[in-house]
């Protein structure tokens, strides 16, 4: 990967809407932007800027199908991050430690509501 | 009528699209990218079978038919994991020159959602991108992509019967 699409990458990630737009599009593989809106207060040209980022790192893929665009989500530059830095042992133990994360917040979060 | 999905995966690589191409239609020989499958076919050509078997051949994991190829850009086939009683499948994979590279799509289509094969089809693609990319431009696959075609071996006495590739000959229809 090089260093300048690494870049882009990051630089997608690094907003709070364009990961919102990137979890809708995930959990909506083949939406298109006006599915986008309906979850979002902001104009359409500023959810058109965003998915331009997106795609520009690739996490996006834009198909034209017909008369519509079709999103998708596309996991690879964020796995060729995740693979610098992370090998096979190390993943086994770091998903250990946040699977200690997420249920001691689970449990923390149930006492404090009950 | 069942809820189908379509799975994209994308990687940028830095050869020529002859090479990535060639790799990636490669007959005959053991295919790292193909979590080290060897294609069989008669010849590729629309209607040709597709078979991903072991290197000795004794099992095959993926089985299809050539539905289009348009060297060195197109590549499309249907698909159906052996192991698996899911529906059959369409795999696209689009190879186009952008900006001095190759943009290498691979697009899966038709597949069933919550079905074994749409996991497989998730993780699967992302493997098949990032080893082929490691491939091309370095001559071998990614450190982690290595890893776990070392455990595939390890683990093939796992290998279900119905993988058997007398199971799967050339000539029966997938359906």
């Amino acid at each position: 990967m090089k260093p300048d699409s690494m870049d882009a990458v990051f630089q997608a990630l690094a907003h709070r809407h364009r990961r919102k737009i990137l979890d809708l599009i995930k959990s909506m593989p083949g939406c298109s932007v006006n599915d986008l809106l309906k979850y979002f207060n902001i104009s359409r040209i500023a959810v058109m800027k965003h998915l331009r980022v997106l795609e520009e790192a690739d996490i996006i893929i834009s198909q034209k199908i017909g008369r519509t665009r079709e999103l998708h989500f596309n996991v690879v530059p964020i796995q060729l991050i995740y693979d610098r830095w992370t090998t096979e042992y190390s993943q086994f133990w770091a998903s250990h430690v946040t699977d200690i994360k997420f249920k001691a917040e689970a449990k923390a979060k149930h006492d404090r509501d009950h | 009528m069942t809820a189908t999905t379509k799975l994209v995966h994308r990687v940028r690589i830095n050869a020529p699209i002859q090479q990535v191409w060639d790799a990636l239609t490669k007959e005959g020989e053991v295919l790292p990218f193909f979590f080290n499958s060897v294609l069989h076919t008669t010849t590729l050509a629309p209607g040709a079978p597709m078979r991903m078997r072991t290197p000795d051949g004794k099992f095959t994991g993926v089985v299809g038919e050539v539905l289009e190829i348009t060297p060195p850009f197109r590549y499309v086939t249907t698909f159906k994991f052996t192991n698996f009683d899911d529906p059959v499948c369409k795999v696209t994979h689009e190879l186009k020159e952008v900006d001095g590279v190759v943009e290498y799509t691979l697009t899966s289509e038709d597949v069933a959602v919550g079905t074994k094969t749409e996991k497989q089809m998730q993780q699967g693609g992302a493997f098949i991108t990032k080893t082929l990319k490691g491939l091309v431009e370095n001559g071998k696959p990614p450190f982690s992509s290595r890893l776990i075609l070392c455990m595939i071996s390890l683990f093939s006495w796992t290998t279900p019967k119905i993988c058997r590739s007398e199971n799967w000959p050339l000539d029966k229809p997938i359906r």
